[in-house]
């Protein structure tokens, strides 16, 4: 396919992009707009690692070609908060150290907040459920859980 | 201590060295160095895998040199500035590497303080110090950095340096957040996948198709070809790289590579036959191997043979995998002087010497650079990815990036190695331990960078590594004890994975001194500790009995069952004994599991963990806990789940629906329980506590089921197998590959069976005899391109909907190519038909055509020069069209642009290659007759029928045709196939659990998707998205007609009555995976299928309501499962990727199998699935 330029609405801001309509939403955030947050995991939406919110729902980049996000407002890992300034989800994660790793945290991250975004107040299994098909290999769940949790609203307990 | 070296120039550093090796391009090599504005550098040769290692060295360095935490700034790994320290393995980091750079702190602070008390006139314990400011009694203070100045002042590292005291610790052993967090969860730049150099491309590795084996002698030699052609369409492509079994592309931007190397064509010679791994035991017995003993003491010959009770067992442990969640990456910048590489290896200045001898370069002339990468565990591909990108580079003379894939990270990993454990062993009569013979088979690890091997810069002889004898003498002190490692040349690739061989050797010990204790009717925590001497080891066991409430159990009882479910309790213990033998120890560790066993599904799962451990020294609290959660919960997935699957060549695990790990549902609730001892020594605590998991579940479930497991993983198939007694049975063997069968050519019509070679022939004479009795068609006078402008606006916009509604540009369009401009493929049963230009150009399309000409072909189906069209061209369908229609359709198709282009021969078998026996073939099957409607139906429904039923063309898939390619009659639109994929039925033949209905058909005819019954996918999303041009009325009024061929549908509310009904009894959540079907449905496809799943961007198309599961074929499902849904007919539907790259022919037919048995319980299952899939497959490279 050849190339062409395409627009994208990333974080706010619109962005033309020249690459082939079916390149894969992931490839062209980290190399054409240099995002670091979602990850290569699996090119399959197994893992979740390339995770971002399409209109507001969590979305597998690596599946989705460009051509299907025209029109959509894409948000990323950096598109929520900084360093100085996080989002309250990425706050919770930094609070309870969910991560060792952190290679799936950009994923576990954005689903949080997908969820919250449509259900501020999940219960414990809502929000098990959401994170199900995230994968993390470092056995971080816990702290995860704790992380995502907080940012729900609960009350997360020090521990022993 | 030696003396320092100072000199005056303008920047003032205080540094801490010792002598750099002759190999480096540094004479000394730093771990500490302050510079004058009071910044702590720290320099360890270790790297962070996320274990945290980089907060607790920073902890160890601010407490010796007294600043704080946040003052130091640690730097791993990057070969021009760390110390040479070996390889991050073995839990080493804080334990031994640390050692230097905590004597390097006390030693710059030691000079500091010595030179401010000189500088301040006091004794140096009148001194105090807090972060980095020396103050006197008198309150007179001076900084470090004012006491560097503008020196350079170079310690040499002494040994003999004090360090302070644990009682004066006030930064070491208090929990510190990790340093890392902020950017990570920000996604600042912090992976080596996020490097980006100026003038960096992308490329991507094809490996061999010997996937995960490193030994033989066709390792590096077995590449045949590659033609570079197969490539030549992909832009930005830069080069092909060939050296030996290596091969790589590089583009100029990622996903032109990763087409690229998808597409890139290369033969490869046949792959020999591997031993047959789904019989693990029989594989590592046969396996070559020596003898080593590591302990022989007592008389135990003697002792077994007088053993009252002989107590002989075999454990088996399956290969593993690391399972990183990123697969590696490295960017390389091969230059003449000084190649740099970033990469996430473990080990830099290993990998370094690799890439020096790969390119045959000095060491000094290469920096690594190391960058924080998915956690490894052990050892992943990012050696191997860091040299492919260097051999790239080299090639292009720019940076090159490559990213492996997750199927080559699954494949090539070196895995956790199989393990193969025999105790012959024996009871006393008093139930006491007799002997205790332990003998381990552990393949072995060498697993050079694979791009050394594949280019053949080092033999393909395998190293044999004595790595199988970590923990193998059991912590009981047996008075008859003998342990034998037999170390043997690895059988695929393999390397260390957490835990090593300590894992595996612990499942023996630990499991076998469980059946003791039950025959000796003791207590299994007392039956241990009768045997455990050391006393930092009884202290932890007691602690962590009484923290789980451990009750006494001499006898094991049978258990009350709540409905399916039994629980048990198991322990578990172990000291980790690492490194080169005879090692050392780590941290001590000891589980309690609670299990729950399901008797039914033979599903397990552990519900707690009580795991204890002393550390020693515990430098972050935090850090340490988090470390003993991720031990828990990896080792848990390992003894559940985990087992790389092979076929008799390579490893087919490639995805993680074939290698599943731990899920967030199935995660143990853990209690950690960290033993204070902040006075000892501190220990590695990195894999620890993974040590007890096997042994402490597999007792567990013997306490739920009476049942000894003593083979990984516990998967419910294993389980019940067990509990049926069957588990002693041998496995199963895999067949060796037969010789690869020459690509069937035939075409086989699911629908025409056996018979249909010679119905073929039968129905070609009786056409051969019609057709030579047929008049010739005569030509039709070219005339000049019309001139489109005497037609309306109007007239063409209608025109421009006939042609969507008759998909023309869907058959007529190439991959890639200009709008109708032809030259598309279309698999016939007959051979290949292109299809032809149809834009107004004079030469190569249908420029001069005349109306009359283009009418002809419609309705007749013949060539404006006479010849006939084969009826792959619809007609016979066309021909139903009106005067008014064909006219606005042929203005269309003249007033679009003229593109110049030749339509390729089609490529058709004798009899079919004579187009003059379709005179005959329309005799006997074609009326060119308008369409007439049906006085009796409705306005509506004729609407409907015309579209359908002419240049909607529905019947032309949707019907069966006989052998000579027409529909067959009293079939209409009773299900057909088309372009390998099955057009079902439209008719109350129709296979779906719910019957369509009007609503339906025009949901899916609209949007392409019904909620009962799917999305459109293959040759159905196109023609639903051409409908897209066609208004409202139009949709509804097909929607009619086609409704009226159905039964009369349900009303709304009983159809979602019935569909919930097939949902909540097909749903898969209360269900194990009790299947490799299954486990792939729950890793690759539930994420978006299941039914009540998070929602993610796209549809959720629920499978126990999808027609293709319920139809009599699996052509559909396993089309959809290869290439996935990449043109979804709108993008609200969302995208469905191909796994045809990931998944083998076995996996998806176990895949298929799986779906209809658990979403279509009622239909019967499919038979030769694997042949479809095999056959479909060479369908669509055809």
């Amino acid at each position: 396919m050849t190339q062409s330029t395409m627009r994208l609405t990333v974080n706010g801001k619109t962005h033309d992009v020249d690459a082939a309509p079916d390149s894969a939403l992931l490839y062209v955030l980290r190399n054409d707009l240099e995002l670091n947050g979602p990850k290569y995991g699996c090119g399959l939406g197994e893992c979740g690692a390339c995770a971002v919110l399409i209109d507001g729902v969590a979305a597998r980049s690596c599946v989705i070609p460009i051509e299907g996000c025209d029109g959509r407002d894409i948000v990323t890992l950096e598109g929520l908060g900084t360093r100085a300034q996080p989002d309250p989800v990425q706050q919770a994660f930094i609070r309870e150290q969910a991560a060792q790793c952190g290679y799936c945290l950009n994923g576990m991250i954005i689903t949080t907040k997908a969820l919250l975004l449509r259900s501020p107040h999940p219960s414990e299994d809502e929000v098990l459920e959401a994170l199900r098909h995230h994968l993390c290999r470092c056995g971080a769940h816990v702290e995860i859980m704790r992380a995502a949790m907080r940012a729900a609203g609960h009350v997360v307990e020090a521990q022993a | 201590m030696a003396a320092p070296r100072t000199s005056k120039p303008l920047q003032g550093t205080l540094t801490v060295v010792r002598a750099a090796s002759p190999v480096e391009a540094v004479k000394f090599e730093t771990f500490i160095k302050i510079t004058a504005d009071g910044t702590v550098t720290a320099y360890n040769g270790h790297v962070d895998l996320g274990t945290g290692i980089r907060t607790a060295l920073g902890q160890i360095v601010a407490e010796e040199l007294d600043v704080s935490f946040a003052r130091v700034v640690v730097v791993l790994g990057d070969t021009a500035l760390v110390p040479n320290q070996g390889a991050t393995i073995a839990s080493e980091t804080i334990q031994i590497t640390a050692v230097p750079l905590r004597k390097a702190a006390a030693q710059a602070r030691q000079f500091l303080a010595a030179r401010a008390a000189e500088r301040l006139e006091l004794p140096v314990e009148q001194l105090v110090i807090e972060d980095g400011l020396i103050r006197g009694k008198d309150n007179r203070s001076v900084s470090y950095g004012e006491l560097i100045a503008g020196e350079i002042i170079q310690l040499e590292l002494a040994d003999d340096v004090p360090v302070k005291s644990v009682e004066a610790y006030t930064i070491v052993g208090q929990s510190m957040p990790r340093l890392d967090l902020p950017a990570k969860a920000t996604g600042e730049l912090v992976y080596v996948h996020d490097v980006r150099v100026p003038g960096m491309l992308h490329g991507r590795v094809v490996r061999p198709p010997y996937a995960g084996v490193d030994v033989g002698d066709f390792i590096g030699n077995s590449l045949i070809a590659v033609d570079e052609s197969s490539v030549s369409n992909i832009p930005g492509l830069v080069a092909v790289v060939r050296i030996g079994d290596f091969v790589g592309v590089v583009a100029e931007r990622e996903e032109n590579a990763i087409k690229a190397a998808a597409q890139l064509k290369v033969s490869w010679k046949p792959v020999p036959t591997l031993p047959d791994l789904k019989d693990i035991e029989t594989a590592l017995r046969a396996n070559p191997s020596t003898p080593r003993k590591l302990i022989d003491k007592g008389d135990v010959d003697a002792a077994i043979a007088g053993a009252a009770k002989p107590m002989p067992r075999t454990y088996i442990w399956p290969y593993q995998m690391h399972a990183s969640i990123g697969p590696s990456c490295a960017v390389a910048d091969y230059q003449e002087d000084l190649t740099r590489v970033w990469s996430g290896t473990q080990n830099p200045h290993h990998l370094r010497t690799d890439l020096a001898r790969l390119i045959h370069r000095r060491e000094a002339e290469i920096e690594v650079i190391r960058l924080e990468a998915a956690g490894c565990y052990g050892r992943n591909c990012a050696d191997d990815v860091s040299a492919d990108a260097v051999l790239l580079s080299r090639a292009v003379g720019r940076p090159v990036r490559v990213q492996l894939t997750r199927e080559q990270e699954h494949a090539w990993e070196p895995k956790g190695t199989a393990q193969l454990m025999d105790v012959n062993g024996g009871l006393n009569a008093d139930g006491s331990v007799a002997g205790y013979d332990f003998a381990t088979r552990y393949p072995s690890n060498g697993a050079p960078t694979l791009a050394l091997l594949l280019t053949g810069a080092v033999p393909h002889t395998p190293a044999v590594f004595e790595m199988g004898d970590r923990t193998a003498i059991p912590p009981y002190d047996y008075e008859n004890l003998r342990v034998v490692a037999n170390d043997m040349p690895p059988i695929v690739r393999a390397a260390w994975l957490r835990g090593v061989s300590a894992l595996p050797n612990t499942f023996a010990h630990e499991c076998w001194i469980d059946e003791c204790a039950s025959e000796a009717g003791v207590d299994p925590i007392e039956y241990r500790l009768r045997y455990l001497k050391d006393p930092r080891a009884v202290d932890l066991v007691n602690a962590v009995a009484e923290r789980a409430g451990w009750k006494p159990r001499p006898v094991r009882r049978d258990k009350q069952a709540e409905g399916d479910i039994v629980r048990g309790r198991g322990f578990a213990y172990a000291l980790y004994v690492h490194s080169k033998f005879p090692g050392y120890g780590a941290a001590w560790s000891a589980w309690i599991a609670d299990v729950a066993v399901n008797k039914v599904t033979g599903d397990v799962s552990v519900t707690r963990v009580v795991a204890g451990q002393d550390s020693g020294l515990m430098i972050n609290p935090d850090g340490v806990r988090h470390q003993i959660h991720g031990n828990v919960i990896q080792s848990t997935s390992r003894a559940l789940m985990e087992e790389v699957s092979f076929d008799r060549t390579s490893v087919t695990a490639r995805e993680w629906g074939a290698y599943p790990i731990i899920k967030f549902p199935d995660v143990p609730e853990i209690d950690v329980l960290m033993l204070p001892r902040q006075d000892q020594p501190p220990l590695g605590v990195g894999e620890s506590a993974s040590v007890p998991s096997a042994a402490a579940i597999a007792n567990a479930i013997y306490d739920a089921t009476g049942v000894r497991f003593r083979e990984l993983p516990f998967t419910p198939e294993r389980i019940l197998r067990g509990l049926r007694g069957e588990e002693q049975t041998t496995p199963e063997a895999l067949s060796a590959p037969p010789q690869p069968a020459p690509a069937s050519r035939t075409w086989q019509n699911p629908f025409a069976g056996r018979g249909m070679l010679a119905t073929a022939a039968a129905l070609c004479a009786a056409a051969i005899g019609i057709g030579a009795a047929a008049l010739p068609w005569r030509a039709i006078a070219p005339i000049a391109r019309p001139d489109a402008s005497v037609y309306s606006a109007a007239t063409i916009a209608r025109g421009q909907q006939l042609a969507a509604l008759g998909d023309c540009a869907v058959c007529h369009t190439s991959a890639n190519g200009a709008l109708n401009a032809g030259g598309r493929p279309l698999q016939t049963p007959f051979g290949t038909i292109y299809a032809t230009n149809i834009t107004p150009d004079v030469e190569t399309g249908i420029g001069a055509w005349s109306y009359p000409a283009f009418e002809r072909a419609m309705r007749e189906g013949i060539h404006r020069d006479g010849r006939h069209l084969y009826p792959a061209f619809p007609y016979t369908h066309f021909a139903k069209t009106t005067d008014a229609d064909m006219q606005a359709l042929y203005a269309y198709l003249m007033a679009q642009p003229a593109v110049r282009a030749e339509t390729p021969q089609n490529a058709l078998a004798f009899p079919f290659n004579m187009r003059p026996l379709m005179a005959g073939w329309n005799a006997l099957f074609h009326k060119p007759s308008p369409f007439q409607p049906d006085p009796a139906k409705s306005e509506t429904w004729n609407r409907g029928a015309y579209l359908v039923e002419g240049l909607g063309h529905c019947s032309a898939c949707h019907s069966p045709r006989n052998a000579l390619g027409a529909e067959v009659a009293g079939a209409h639109l009773a299900g057909g196939f088309a372009e390998g994929w099955e057009a079902p039925a439209l008719t109350s033949l129709s296979q779906a659990p719910i019957p369509w209905s009007e609503d339906e058909l025009y949901a899916y005819l609209r949007t392409g998707e019904s909620r009962f019954h799917g999305v459109a996918a293959g040759p159905m999303a196109p023609v639903v998205k051409e409908l897209g041009a066609l208004p409202d009325s139009d949709i509804r009024a097909m929607a009619v007609y086609l409704a009226s061929f159905n039964a009369p549908s349900m009303d709304r509310a009983t159809q979602e009555a019935l569909a919930a009904r097939l949902e909540s009894s097909t749903g898969t959540r209360a269900s194990a995976a009790s299947s490799i079907g299954a486990r792939i449905y729950q890793g690759a496809c539930a994420v978006c299928h299941e039914v009540g799943g998070a929602p993610l961007f796209g549809s959720r198309p629920s499978l126990a309501l999808n027609s293709n599961l319920h139809s009599t074929a699996p052509d559909n499902l396993i089309q959809v499962v290869l290439h996935g849904i990449a043109k979804p007919v709108i993008t609200d539907l969302g995208y469905m990727p191909a796994f045809k790259d990931s998944l083998s022919d076995g996996q998806i037919a176990e895949l298929v199998g799986y779906l209809r048995q658990q979403f279509a319980p009622d239909k019967p299952i499919w038979k030769d699935i694997h042949a479809a899939v095999g056959r479909i497959r060479r369908e669509q490279t055809r």
